[in-house]
């Protein structure tokens, strides 16, 4: 059975000969740099002081190549576009230390020149005569927005200023996601996990728009967060604009990926916090509900694909909807939140969505417990949530910096050991 | 209570930020003194919205709607609060640790502090232990760390310890809080007390400083 197959299966609900695993599938289900650095250092897949590729700037991820994906049985590869998050590609790579002394690639145009302060800003495109978009304080390990948030006209609020982003699919990402899936597909047995992106509405990752070098309309997160109460009509209008495009744009991009991709990274907006929803229900229903419908019967009316939501946190009280929604996958499944207990999420949500995630504590055992606890975290995360299918393995989100070189090992080691159908 | 203390509230906890100067603006012409309507108007609606958050009948949007309503009333309120020579109930030095520049939750428990009559020195984001350490003479009460990221909640301890050696720990409590901080970690590093969101963090507060 190959992994392709392995996933479909669990996806489908049945046991294959193994639980599959996911590392580097997508940008919430990979490894902070530093640590790719550590593993692979650790598993002798590169000589000491070799640099590793950052594939994601703004999160600072590290590149999970072929040989790592073999060393540790990984079952998924991922399709995102083009540019990063800062608007630039990924190309020309050059030399750069990380805070904590790892060695790295980054894009050519990525700005390793500190501030006075010591801090790393990034530019939109790279272009350093637009305001910096990112800043990653001196000592850290990540970037986070900077907020560009032009003066608010309250009466003259006009949707096209947040609609700028949401546009036609250029013909070169088209190709790219055509090729991309083809190789991917035909060079490798892994299921494809792709990310086209205009179907996350109301991203609070991407409100501040990083990649644009003068964003328009309400990008503070604040007020975005606000909006969605106080302004909900605007609000809803933009998610109407840009459903209606982002449908287009799976029409087309459906056409040239066809269903060599198994699953397709449908929302990475956050629904929860540590202790509960960041909204109610009841605004979950009236302004994120209809379009997540919408998108997810475009999907299974015209499409083999399944549908991936990411959303961070406490979000029990918001998954009979993400099921009714059409969503059959939920990542990443944190089930450090608040009523996120993983056997009462496996007990209740188990025979209608998979988890794709949860697999291991990341806010606490992985970077702080003893390897024998991470080892017995990992056990008890594939009793639970295997059992029947619906269980793709992967932490809690991407793996962070700052983990004992020690743990990562047991991480895998346990995973390999313990993710063989039936599960014991 | 009069009708425009009684408006006054419930647009706080209606969040609706938008009506709150032409009411405080009324309160004032009508004679209320700032004092009073700091105490009648803003603060006890502040402690509902709290209450709501914690029972999960508010969320984020909800609590950020509120406390821009309370902010916008304080904002006119504070310069006639010095002048009349109010004093605060204390003062704590609020920041998100070193390395970390998430602030929606440590903004949030900054209005909530101010929202139970507490001032508030914002030390802002990516604060290292010198600035908390130097934040202590302007007669700090509690020193309030957040941090998101596990990457950073350990930087937690390195304030505390810097706060020995500048021989200041015991003239401040600690209190600490964000979504990887628990109770267990917080009496790990020997902070004083930890809030799982802004309406426990205010209580904790008071507590610490013996006004509740």
């Amino acid at each position: 059975m190959n992994s392709r197959e392995r996933v479909h299966l669990v996806l489908n609900h049945q046991e294959p000969d193994c639980v599959p695993v996911d590392l580097g599938g997508s940008a919430t289900s990979g490894m902070h740099v530093s640590s790719v650095y550590l593993l692979r250092q650790a598993l002798g897949l590169d000589e000491p002081g070799t640099p590793v590729k950052v594939i994601e700037p703004y999160q600072m991820l590290g590149e999970i190549k072929p040989d790592l994906i073999e060393a540790l049985g990984i079952d998924v590869v991922g399709i995102s576009s083009l540019k990063t998050l800062f608007g630039f590609k990924n190309e020309d790579w050059k030399p750069w230390t990380t805070f904590d002394g790892t060695p790295v690639l980054v894009p050519g145009v990525f700005n390793t020149d500190p501030e006075p302060s010591g801090d790393i800003l990034q530019y939109p495109e790279g272009d350093k005569s637009a305001p910096p978009s990112g800043r990653m304080p001196q000592g850290g390990w990540y970037f986070d927005a900077i907020i560009r948030q032009p003066p608010l006209d309250e009466d003259n609020l006009n949707i096209e200023d947040n609609l700028e982003e949401f546009g036609p699919t250029s013909e070169e990402e088209l190709a790219h996601f055509g090729r991309e899936a083809k190789r991917l597909y035909e060079e490798t047995d892994k299921a494809i996990l792709a990310n086209f992106g205009g179907t996350a509405f109301g991203d609070i990752a991407l409100v501040p728009a990083p990649w644009m070098k003068y964003p328009k309309g309400i990008r503070d997160v604040t007020e975005w967060y606000i909006s969605t109460v106080a302004r909900r009509d605007y609000v809803y209008k933009i998610f109407e604009y840009q459903c209606d495009i982002a449908l287009e744009n799976l029409a087309k991009i459906y056409e040239v990926v066809g269903n060599r991709v198994t699953v397709v990274f449908a929302t990475g907006t956050d629904f929860g916090a540590q202790n509960g929803p960041f909204i109610s229900t009841q605004t979950y229903r009236e302004l994120y509900k209809p379009f997540h419908i919408r998108v997810n019967n475009w999907i299974h009316k015209n499409t083999q694909w399944k549908s991936f939501i990411h959303t961070c946190g406490s979000v029990r009280s918001l998954l009979p909807d993400f099921i009714d929604d059409g969503f059959d996958i939920l990542n990443p499944v944190q089930t450090s939140a608040a009523h996120m207990d993983p056997l009462e999420l496996k007990r209740e949500f188990g025979g209608e969505i998979t988890f794709w995630g949860g697999g291991i504590d990341t806010q606490r055992i992985l970077p702080f417990g003893t390897p024998v606890e991470v080892r017995q975290d990992v056990h008890e995360r594939f009793r639970i949530f295997a059992p029947g299918g619906g269980f793709v393995f992967n932490s809690i989100h991407n793996i962070q910096a700052g983990v004992p070189t020690e743990n990562l090992l047991a991480l895998y080691e346990a995973v390999k050991e313990y993710r063989n159908y039936p599960i014991t | 209570m009069s009708t425009i203390i009684e408006n006054i509230n419930k647009s706080i906890i209606l969040g609706d930020y938008k009506s709150i100067t032409p009411l405080v603006e009324q309160a004032l012409a009508e004679g209320i003194d700032a004092s009073t309507i700091l105490n009648s108007a803003l603060i006890p609606p502040m402690n509902e919205v709290g209450g709501r958050f914690e029972r999960g009948e508010y969320f984020v949007p909800e609590m950020l709607m509120a406390a821009r309503a309370m902010q916008t009333g304080l904002k006119i309120l504070k310069p006639l609060l010095v002048e009349s020579g109010t004093k605060p109930l204390g003062r704590v030095a609020i920041g998100t640790v070193k390395g970390d520049l998430h602030d929606i939750g440590k903004g949030l428990v900054a209005i909530m502090l101010e929202g139970v009559g507490l001032e508030i020195i914002d030390l802002g984001t990516d604060v290292s232990p010198a600035q908390f350490v130097g934040a202590i003479p302007s007669d700090v009460g509690i020193v309030a760390m957040s941090a998101l990221l596990t990457t950073t909640m350990t930087q937690m301890k390195v304030v505390i310890e810097a706060l020995s050696e500048a021989g200041v720990r015991e003239r401040v409590k600690v209190m600490v809080g964000g979504a990887p901080v628990t109770q267990a970690f917080a009496n790990e590093i020997g902070a004083d007390g930890y809030a799982p969101d802004a309406g426990a963090a205010a209580r904790l507060a008071k507590h610490l400083l013996g006004i509740d």
